[in-house]
């Protein structure tokens, strides 16, 4: 997925963070390329605002270089880097008006007055705030306080923009709104941005990239598809949505057709290795709720089929969720469409079909 | 339901009726009680003082205000009063600014030593700078001697310097607490966007502390017009209002004039603590809500760096020197003169019998106090009468009043029958009972305002009338604000010098009005001494005050500002 061939617009290169003897940033390496938008995400603590902050020129780190457009920065205060950012709280001045906000940082680069009316009106249409230039911050509502934040930040055409968490002091209808429009917004300027969130389903709905991080270390690059499917961890795959884990045990692998047998708790799977896997290696599966398929009748495909019991089952309205006994193990499976089947009662028996393509993560 | 006819209907003797209606009216009449006690010991006595200024022996004139206002010399004292208050504001709240900045936003290293130093002079009664500039600059000063310096210490510069050094906490602890609360993001928001530090002070920081510097501002002026100690020791042949007010009335026995200078000062006063109440209502910025972010130390950029801290730490110095100048003062015959180490100004059997008799009518101020002002905040916050802002009011502005005023008024109001109290020690006592209400009935507003209602209404769901409810239920949940108003109204009414200097009578020395006389007639050595003592017993009551602060949550030091004027 990662662009090709030109130089990456932001570089990190092995980034150190200490706060006193704790150890918030361990190493953090990264390149983003022009025009992408990539989210760090991660539960908090991470490191992800720190990193933030730390391209922003706010935090020092310890060890490391932050390389903008071919250039070092790091030795840069705020002021003298072409980053802005956006803070998760808006940071807007309250003493001043919309447009006094947004042409803050014109007026210090000394802009010509006529210059900076022209642009604030453009970035005002830009973020559709027509008309609001005269009115106070606190005459606002959040969601256009958010974009009076944005076009602050975008005023003068950064290189990279911050966004700290910048949707969620929005309600939730409010933050579907904004988070395609910030989306959009950012394709058309093809603006280089880092978007910094804790929610996994935003980071997937937004990106190009996603950056999964936990203490202090990167987890995992990787577009939302490959980030779901194909996680490289049991810490990503539980952090981007449920997961049933089943721990097995590599039994037979034939080379042509590619395919590799593990015997788990609940039976043999077959599985389509994605990589080497030799006999005998301990292995975890990863399967996905939604991936699994039931049926009452027992289905006549070349994939997993195993039989099960309903334990609990729960409609939810835009799919059932339910609990399945196999063989002591409990799955959870969900199903989108019951309308072929109906609904399935506690205690009935059904058969599971999982398919072959299944991610297969190696226990170390 | 059976038919209502069938019920038994008691009735109500005489004295079940007066039962219900105690148990119903309570409140009420424990709150005119305690509005009663407000008219007599703080309106009346003001009264008085306005009364006297208009009156002469035909009847109503207004000669002694002409004369005020043609007289130079009177004339001057209140321009010069006026242009100290400004002075003293605008050094203050510089210095006051540099010191939180540094403290807040400054290295890590710094933080700690300078809010330990700004925060010194809380612990002193101001006129301990007065004394210890005399040390340094006096006539026989260690400075005057050994530089040879020929600048007067005594005049105007000399009381800016004692009263910016006395004041700067009360303009820090309100200046430091804004700026703590500002949000970071702010200033890195200007900061991110282009703006350099001072740019970011200059349209960012300043503007969104206008409020709070605005309100310390005018509480420095009220403290420093309204400031008798170092104005009197220090003003020499300058004339300002407190000072010409005493002695106008102990020097010429002249209480008409006394009055109108009184009068005069009152009215800047009672015009600022309008403003100030107003203020406190006022708009503040809102900023929306996300986690707090730490203020991470920055890079202070040498233009904003040297400056800040050459005048925090001058200041810092100042206070740091002055409190080793009286210290020292207290073991030597005459420091700078005769540098013997002795013990007879510790030991000074005068001193340590002004400090008994201080702490004695502390003591009796500090029960009384508490003790109206808990019941204050009680009526104020749970009776259902018109005019309880009015009450809470009147009880809150004791420290808008200048310590003279109400000293010349209780002269007035309590030197004849049937409320004589003059030459007594009960007079020293409840002036400060009055003056200081305000922090006893603050910590007791806030305390009852987390208790909720239900619990009491519970007590008497349970059985309990209004007194058991009382006495079971509030008067223990409210102990933390009974004690901090206790040990507030104690340690200001040990040091404070103003009212009593009136009221004192012969035989019976203060220790604050014994410092006073010493100093005025150059005894330092046995003035420090005194003050040192004064400074130990503060300190003691600080650490109590700080543990109750602590295990309570209720914060006295930041109304310490209105210390002993």
């Amino acid at each position: 997925m990662s662009s090709n061939h030109s130089v990456p617009m932001l570089m990190l290169r092995d980034i150190h963070k200490f706060y006193d003897h704790l150890e918030v940033l361990k190493g953090i390496s990264l390149d983003v390329p022009k025009g992408e938008l990539v989210t760090f995400v991660g539960p908090s603590g991470c490191g992800k605002t720190t990193l933030l902050r730390v391209i922003g020129g706010f935090t020092p780190f310890d060890s490391g270089e932050v390389i903008l457009d071919g250039l070092r920065i790091d030795h840069l205060p705020p002021n003298l880097r072409d980053t802005r950012i956006c803070f998760q709280n808006y940071a807007l001045f309250p003493h001043m008006t919309v447009a006094e906000n947004i042409s803050y940082g014109l007026k210090i680069k000394k802009w010509k007055k006529n210059r900076v009316e022209e642009r604030v009106e453009e970035l005002l249409k830009l973020v559709k705030l027509e008309g609001l230039g005269g009115r106070m911050i606190d005459k606002l509502s959040g969601g256009q306080q958010q974009r009076v934040a944005v076009a602050r930040a975008l005023s003068l055409e950064p290189k990279v923009l911050l966004l700290d968490e910048p949707l969620s002091n929005l309600d939730a209808n409010l933050r579907l709104t904004m988070r395609g429009e910030i989306r959009k917004l950012q394709e058309r300027l093809k603006i280089t941005t880092i978007f910094v969130t804790h929610d996994q389903f935003e980071a997937m709905s937004i990106s190009d990239r996603i950056v999964v991080m936990k203490e202090g270390v990167i987890q995992q690059i990787g577009s939302p598809i490959e980030i779901y499917e194909r996680p490289d961890n049991e810490f990503i795959a539980s952090f981007v949505g449920y997961v049933n884990f089943l721990d097995g045990v590599v039994e037979r692998v034939d080379i042509r057709p590619d395919m590799a047998t593990a015997s788990t708790p609940i039976g043999r799977i077959d599985f389509v290795p994605e990589r080497n896997f030799n006999v005998g290696d301990k292995v975890k599966l990863v399967i996905r709720p939604e991936t699994i398929n039931i049926s009452r009748s027992e289905p006549t495909t070349g994939d997993n089929v195993l039989q099960g019991e309903v334990e609990i089952g729960m409609y939810v309205g835009s799919l059932t969720k339910y609990t399945v006994q196999v063989k002591g193990e409990r799955m959870i499976i969900d199903q989108a469409n019951p309308r072929e089947t109906g609904i399935f009662k506690e205690n009935e028996k059904l058969y599971l079909t999982i398919p072959k393509n299944i991610h297969v993560l190696r226990k170390d | 339901m059976a038919e209502a006819g069938s019920f038994h209907v008691p009735r109500f003797g005489v004295r079940e009726r007066v039962k219900a209606f105690l148990n119903a009216e309570l409140v009420n009449i424990l709150a005119a009680i305690l509005f009663l006690l407000l008219v007599i010991f703080l309106l009346y006595p003001i009264l008085a003082v306005l009364i006297k200024s208009i009156k002469d022996p035909e009847g109503l004139t207004l000669s002694y205000y002409v004369k005020f206002f043609t007289k130079g010399y009177y004339f001057r004292s209140l321009t010069n009063t006026l242009l100290l208050g400004l002075i003293n504001t605008v050094v203050c709240l510089i210095t006051a600014f540099c010191l939180a900045y540094l403290t807040t936003r400054g290295p890590l290293l710094l933080r700690k030593p300078l809010k330990l130093v700004a925060m010194m002079p809380l612990i002193a009664p101001p006129y301990l700078f007065a004394i210890s500039l005399i040390i340094l600059f006096g006539h026989n000063g260690i400075m005057t001697k050994a530089f040879g310096i020929k600048w007067s210490l005594y005049g105007f510069t000399g009381v800016v310097i004692a009263q910016t050094l006395a004041f700067i906490p009360l303009a820090y602890l309100m200046i430091e607490n804004t700026l703590r609360s500002l949000n970071p993001n702010l200033e890195e928001s200007a900061y991110d966007l282009g703006a350099s530090e001072i740019r970011i002070i200059r349209t960012i920081t300043i503007p969104l502390l206008a409020p709070g510097i605005l309100k310390a501002g005018l509480l420095v002026f009220v403290m420093t017009i309204a400031e008798f100690g170092n104005a009197a020791i220090l003003g020499g042949r300058t004339p300002f209002l407190a000072p010409d007010t005493y002695t106008m009335i102990i020097g010429e026995a002249d209480f008409e004039m006394g009055s109108v200078l009184s009068v005069i000062l009152i009215i800047p006063c009672i015009i600022i603590f309008f403003l100030h109440n107003y203020m406190l209502t006022g708009k503040k910025f809102t900023t929306i809500g996300g986690k707090p972010v730490a203020s991470e130390p920055r890079k202070m950029t040498p233009l904003v760096k040297i400056p800040f801290i050459l005048i925090s730490g001058t200041v810092g110095m100042a206070i740091v020197v002055s409190f080793g100048m009286v210290l020292l003062a207290s073991f030597t015959r005459i420091l700078g003169v005769n540098n013997e180490l002795v013990l007879t100004h510790i030991l000074n059997f005068d001193s340590n019998l002004a400090i008994y008799n201080s702490i004695k009518v502390s003591l009796i101020a500090a029960f009384i106090g508490a003790m109206v002002g808990t019941l204050l905040a009680y009526v104020i916050v749970r009776g259902k009468f018109f005019g309880r802002s009015f009450i809470e009011m009147i009880s809150l502005s004791g420290f808008a009043l200048p310590g003279t005023v109400i000293g010349i008024g209780y002269l007035l109001a309590f030197n004849a029958p049937p409320l004589k109290l003059t030459g007594g020690i009960m007079i020293l006592a409840l002036n400060s009972v009055f003056r200081f209400l305000a922090v006893g009935v603050e910590a007791g507003i806030s305390k009852l305002h987390q208790i909720n209602i239900e619990i009491e209404e519970a007590s008497a769901d349970l059985g309990a009338n209004f007194m058991a409810t009382f006495y079971k239920i509030v008067l223990p949940l409210m102990f933390p604000a009974f004690i901090a108003g206790f040990i507030y109204t104690f340690m200001t009414t040990l040091v404070s010098l103003s009212a009593v200097v009136f009221l004192v009578s012969p035989g019976f020395e203060l220790a604050a009005v014994r410092i006073f006389d010493r100093a005025v007639y150059g005894e330092i050595g046995n003035a420090s001494a005194t003050t040192m003592k004064l400074v130990v017993i503060v300190i003691f009551c600080m650490v109590i005050l700080n543990y109750i602060t602590k295990k309570t949550g209720f914060d006295v030091s930041q109304k310490k500002g209105s210390v002993a004027v």
